[in-house]
């Protein structure tokens, strides 16, 4: 009997908790005073208090105190790393280990849609106090609009595909996120009078600035995050069959995995939780043979922990301090993936079918969208709270800061949010102008 | 090697090997229930309780309660006397007695009248039963002329162990009910009638849940409930102030207590026999996690002797006892401060929470350190100590003694679970 996990690319790559074992696991808190996994958390999220409430028996309360602080409460319990917050400050470590505050969190959150409730709710009679529109539909938008909605402001989100959810729904594997969490996290904001308008690509027709000016915006916030895969500049990689993470996933994700490498070998380029999701994506797709490979060593490796054990339980492998050299092939495709060691001395070949490179996003053209200022990478430049150098335009999260957790575009988004109504207070900002819908 | 020990006991002349036995409940009902339980090692049982009047049980039967996802802290339980014919029963005992003739056979009986009551014990006394156990307790039976209605009157108590000790010269246990305030009262009723020891307790009459959905309480039966016996761990701290009480009591002190209420454990087990019980019972337990307990309660016991040097269970039976003295009694010209190990504490502030909500606001909270420090404030009742979550992170340090009291150094406790 193989020791190795597998599942399709559905699968859930961790069970959550039910009640009893949610209650198992909640009295094992030690209910610190002054928890420090309360301070622990970039989003805000009072994990000392909603722990509480399920010990006390009261789950809806604790998917309140999740829900209000952070409307992306479903997926950041998904996605968190945890390990380098809350449960890093858990005082229970200096017994045994942290509290699962990740998983706790989860299952309060499947309260909520369990008991079919409804947290939020936007304030009435208070719509008109000004228009704020958001590019893109991922975390930070959503995390950001909600503060906005929630303050009382209308709120429209364009979006150029299809669906809400960025990166949410478009990167990062449903084993560690799937779609009905973030669907659950997108109806709550949703629920707060947010607006959609799907398919609008800004940049394209009409640029930030025109919203404002020509739409009747009082502001306009850039969430767009970082869509362009960043190239490994080795020759080869416009062989068919390498890819970059962002299309790859983003595939996977719209069509329920990568069928085409179905017994196929797949060699993933990379060490962070996208070369992770990569190489589980690959592997539940039905690769025969999935092979990380990472320049630097595994304690170097930015992937969480979690996430490397995962990719372990699926049998892939990981090969630390080997760079790409070059993607070689007798055709147009593929064949060999070939490799320099860190040591200068050891070389390494690869046979394979398909190269999936996840060594970083970058911006895509940001200059189609605003005239604000970029920064040398092409992300947009801002000082605190997302201001950007132009009056009423605002940028958080990847395409601010270059690329990091979720959950820090959470926090940008809610910083961006109480800058912006700043910014319209100060403003004066008289009811919305007929042009807005 | 296992560890071997001499665990026999004599409880009422009757060579017993251990002081184990099941209580009169599900867990002994028929032969191969029992026969089971004596090949795991149990020394005897008290049989289901027979009557003349045959149960009709309803279903479902049982709950229990549970504490931060730790289930079974109590259970209820709604059944009756045994629900099989009274000839079968004793049918079973006969056999049991005769395939298994080391083993302890109690037939446990409960009649209504003198007449039952008699007849019950005659025929325990064919069926070969080394002791009989009047069941004057059952808080769940459906007639009032038998159970706790009867253990609570010490009239009826006398009366009926009078008609079981005239009708058979095998000794006889009284099993008393907790739903009375003074159990010396019907226990010493029972000794006048003749009984030679008592057993306590029986379950204690309860309402374990609310039902939100059928608003009645559990388990629920058609849309309704009833108050029935609670018993386990829950219950074990009251059946040990019960079986305390008992062996102060000059009249009740002088017969076999056979101690009942929540035993798990060898050190569950310990406690009755360090307050003077020379035989044990447990149904909840098994209930819960099968015959099979019995081992660990046997080994563990061993064990602990063996830490201390006994060699029979007479070496340490009642020495707790005296200790336990009245309220007025105790030594209060001293307190003993908390110490606490900064090193060992992981700052939880669980102290601090608890010693200005639950106390006298004693501790100081250093934020920035997150650690506790203790102010002069502190009367030395131990909370902080109680809620503590660290094993001897807080532990009993300096004494204090009170103004003109008379300086001897303390007795304290010194291991903490």
């Amino acid at each position: 009997m193989s020791k190795v996990k597998t599942g399709s690319y559905t699968s859930e790559a961790v069970r959550g908790f039910d009640h009893r074992t949610a209650m198992e696991e909640a009295a094992r808190c030690l209910l610190c005073h002054d928890a420090p996994c309360s301070e622990g958390c970039p989003a805000g999220t009072d994990p000392g208090k909603f722990i509480r409430s399920i010990r006390f028996r009261n789950p809806k309360g604790a998917a309140e105190t999740i829900r209000e602080n952070n409307v992306l409460g479903g997926v950041c319990a998904r996605v968190c790393p945890y390990d380098r917050l809350c449960e890093e400050a858990c005082s229970r470590t200096g017994i045994d280990r942290p509290i699962e505050i990740g998983k706790l969190q989860r299952y309060a959150v499947e309260q909520e849609k369990a008991f079919r409730m409804k947290v939020l709710k936007a304030p009435r009679g208070r719509k008109n106090q000004g228009a704020v529109a958001c590019v893109g539909a991922g975390p930070a938008s959503l995390a950001l609009a909600a503060e906005l909605a929630k303050a009382g402001y209308r709120v429209t989100i364009f979006e150029k595909e299809k669906k809400a959810g960025g990166v949410l729904t478009y990167g990062i594997t449903p084993a560690r996120l799937p779609q009905y969490v973030v669907d659950q996290d997108i109806a709550a904001v949703k629920g707060l009078g947010v607006e959609f308008e799907f398919g609008t690509e800004i940049g394209k027709k009409i640029t930030a600035q025109d919203l404002i000016e020509q739409k009747g915006y009082d502001a306009v916030f850039i969430g767009a995050g970082l869509w362009q895969g960043r190239s490994a500049g080795v020759p080869g990689e416009d062989l068919k069959g390498v890819l970059t993470a962002v299309d790859f996933l983003k595939e996977a994700r719209t069509k329920g995995g990568y069928a085409a490498m179905k017994d196929k070998t797949v060699v993933v380029v990379g060490g962070g939780d996208v070369a992770m999701d990569c190489a589980t994506t690959a592997k539940l797709s039905g690769a025969a043979k999935v092979a990380i490979w990472y320049r630097r060593s595994v304690e170097e490796a930015p992937a969480s922990m979690d996430e490397i054990r995962y990719a372990h339980d699926l049998g892939i492998t990981i090969t630390t301090e080997f760079a790409p050299k070059a993607f070689t092939g007798k055709g147009k495709k593929v064949e060999y993936a070939e490799f320099t060691g860190r040591d200068k001395k050891s070389s390494a070949t690869a046979a394979c079918d398909f190269v999936v490179l996840a060594i970083g996003q970058t911006a895509e053209d940001m200059s189609k969208i605003t005239g604000a200022s970029l920064s040398g990478k092409g992300c947009i430049a801002v000082r605190k709270g997302g201001k950007t150098n132009l009056p009423g335009i605002f940028a958080a999260g990847d395409i601010a800061n270059g690329g990091k957790t979720v959950v820090e575009a959470v926090a940008e988004g809610k910083e961006a949010a109480a800058s912006i109504i700043t910014y319209l207070k100060k403003k004066a900002v008289k009811p919305a102008k007929k042009a807005v819908k | 090697m296992a560890i071997k020990k001499d665990l026999s006991i004599d409880y009422l002349g009757v060579k017993c090997e251990n002081p184990f036995f099941l209580s009169s409940s599900p867990v002994g009902g028929n032969y191969d229930m029992v026969a089971k339980a004596y090949e795991a090692g149990w020394a005897g049982v008290f049989f289901k309780t027979v009557g003349i009047f045959v149960a009709d049980e309803c279903s479902p039967r049982f709950d229990n309660t549970n504490k931060e996802g730790l289930p079974w802290l109590g259970f209820k339980n709604m059944e009756q006397i045994s629900d099989k014919p009274t000839e079968l029963n004793f049918e079973f005992m006969y056999r049991l007695k005769r395939d298994y003739p080391e083993k302890i056979l109690v037939s446990t009986i409960m009649g209504s009248s003198d007449a039952e009551w008699a007849a019950l014990a005659k025929m325990s006394e064919q069926a070969g039963a080394d002791l009989i156990e009047g069941n004057f307790s059952c808080p769940q039976m459906t007639s009032h002329a038998m159970g706790s209605d009867v253990g609570s009157n010490p009239k009826l108590v006398k009366q009926y162990t009078k008609a079981v000790v005239k009708a058979t010269k095998i000794p006889f246990i009284a099993k008393m009910t907790p739903n009375i305030t003074s159990m010396e009262v019907p226990a010493r009723a029972a000794i006048e009638g003749g009984a030679a020891g008592v057993s306590a307790i029986n379950t204690v009459k309860s309402i374990t849940n609310i039902d939100l959905d059928n608003m009645t309480a559990m388990p629920v039966v058609n849309g309704k409930s009833s108050i029935s016996g609670y018993s386990g761990a829950a219950i074990r701290p009251i059946a040990l102030r019960f079986v305390a009480q008992l062996f102060q009591d000059p009249t009740v002190k002088d017969v076999e207590i056979s101690g009942i209420g929540g035993i798990e454990t060898w050190r569950d087990a310990l406690e009755f026999l360090l307050l003077g019980c020379r035989n044990l019972q447990v149904t909840t337990a098994i209930m819960q996690y099968g015959y099979r307990i019995v081992e660990d309660m046997a080994n563990g016991l061993a064990h602990w002797m063996d830490e201390r040097g006994y060699d029979r269970l007479d070496d340490f039976i009642g020495i707790a006892l005296p200790n336990i003295i009245p309220a007025e009694e105790l030594d209060r010209s001293f307190k003993v401060l908390p110490a606490f190990d900064t090193k060992k504490c992981i700052g939880c502030g669980r102290c601090y929470v608890s010693c200005y909500d639950g106390a006298h606001q004693a501790i100081d909270w250093d934020a920035k350190k997150r650690r506790p420090v203790l102010n002069d404030e502190c009367v030395g009742c131990h909370l902080c100590l109680n809620v503590c979550p660290v094993k001897d992170c807080i532990t009993p340090g300096e004494i204090k003694w009170k103004k003109r009291a008379k300086k001897v150094s303390p007795v304290v406790q010194v291991n903490y679970d």
